[in-house]
C-alpha cells in the first residue's frame, strides 16, 4: 500500500509544520519556537520512518540504493532549513522552514512508490 | 555596528540580495539541487543507456542548479553574476527541453528534472528561475567607482 498510515502520517506532519510556518511568518518578526518545533517533528517523523523501513519485514520493491539516498535526503533536509534559517533572524526565517513540510510529503509519497509500488 | 558608518561601499548595497526573502529562494534552489543531483547521479550510475541525453541533461542541471544556489547564497558582485547566469541557464534549459520533451518524446523516454516544463516537480523548474531573476535585477550590485 503505497497510500498507508506511514504516508497520511508524514503527510499531515509535513502539512502541518507547513501551516505553522507560515502563519509564524505572518505573526513573528523572528525564527518561531512553533517553527523549529514543527521541523523537529518532520525530523523525528523520518528517523522513525527510517527504522521502521530498516527493520521491516515487508520487502524493498525498487531499488535499496535509490530508496535509502532519498531517506539520507530527507533526513538532512530540515537540519539545513533549520541552521540556514536562524542564521538571519527575520521573518523569512519562518517561510525558509515551511519549504520543508511540503518537500518531505513529496519525497515521503516517492519513498512509498520505491518500497510498495 | 561597521555597517552603519559606510553604509554606501558596493558590498554593503550587495547584502540585501541575500536577506530576507532572498533567503527563501536559495532554500528552495537547495531543495532542487539535492534532488536533482541525486536523482541524476542515481540514473547514470544505474542506467545511463537507458537515456543518455535526458541522464547527460540532468546531471548539467543538477550541476547548475548547486552552483545557482551557492550562487545566490554569497553576498558579493562575482557571486551576483554567477547566480545571474546560472538561473537564465536554468530558464533557458526548461523552456528548450521542455520543448523538446514534448516534440521528441523517444528522447526522453525517462523523465528528467526539465521534461515538460518540470512538471515532476510541480512545475517548480520553471517557476523558481523567473522569480529568481525578479529578486537578482531587484538587487543589482552597485556600480563600480
Amino acid at each position: 500500500m503505497i497510500l498507508d498510515g506511514w504516508f497520511y502520517t508524514g503527510a499531515t506532519i509535513g502539512l502541518l509544520s507547513a501551516i505553522i510556518c507560515i502563519i509564524a511568518t505572518i505573526f513573528r518578526n523572528h525564527p518561531a519556537d512553533s517553527s523549529i518545533l514543527s521541523l523537529a517533528a518532520v525530523e523525528l517523523y523520518l528517523f522513525v520512518y527510517a527504522i521502521y523501513a530498516f527493520i521491516s519485514p515487508v520487502p524493498l520493491n525498487g531499488p535499496a540504493w535509490e530508496f535509502w539516498g532519498y531517506i539520507i535526503t530527507a533526513l538532512i533536509l530540515p537540519p539545513i532549513a533549520f541552521f540556514w534559517g536562524i542564521t538571519d533572524k527575520t521573518r523569512w526565517s519562518n517561510l525558509v522552514m515551511a519549504a520543508i513540510g511540503p518537500t518531505i510529503l513529496v519525497m515521503i509519497h516517492r519513498l512509498q512508490v520505491i518500497w510498495h509500488g | 555596528m561597521a555597517d552603519t558608518i559606510s553604509p554606501t561601499t558596493p558590498s554593503e548595497k550587495t547584502t540585501g540580495r541575500t536577506k530576507g526573502v532572498g533567503r527563501i529562494i536559495v532554500m528552495l534552489y537547495a531543495i532542487l539541487a539535492l534532488a536533482a543531483a541525486w536523482r541524476s547521479g542515481f540514473q547514470i550510475l544505474t542506467k545511463f543507456d537507458d537515456a543518455p541525453v535526458a541522464f547527460s541533461l540532468s546531471a548539467v542541471s543538477a550541476v547548475v542548479y548547486i552552483i545557482a544556489t551557492f550562487a545566490l547564497a554569497i553576498p558579493g558582485r562575482r557571486a551576483w553574476k554567477t547566480a545571474v547566469v546560472a538561473v537564465w541557464f536554468e530558464l533557458i534549459g526548461v523552456l528548450v527541453i521542455g520543448a523538446w520533451s514534448l516534440l521528441v518524446p523517444d528522447l526522453f523516454s525517462e523523465s528528467t528534472v526539465w521534461s515538460t516544463f518540470g512538471i515532476g516537480y510541480g512545475f517548480i523548474p520553471l517557476i523558481l528561475p523567473v522569480i529568481g531573476l525578479y529578486w537578482l535585477y531587484k538587487h543589482r550590485p552597485a556600480p563600480l567607482g
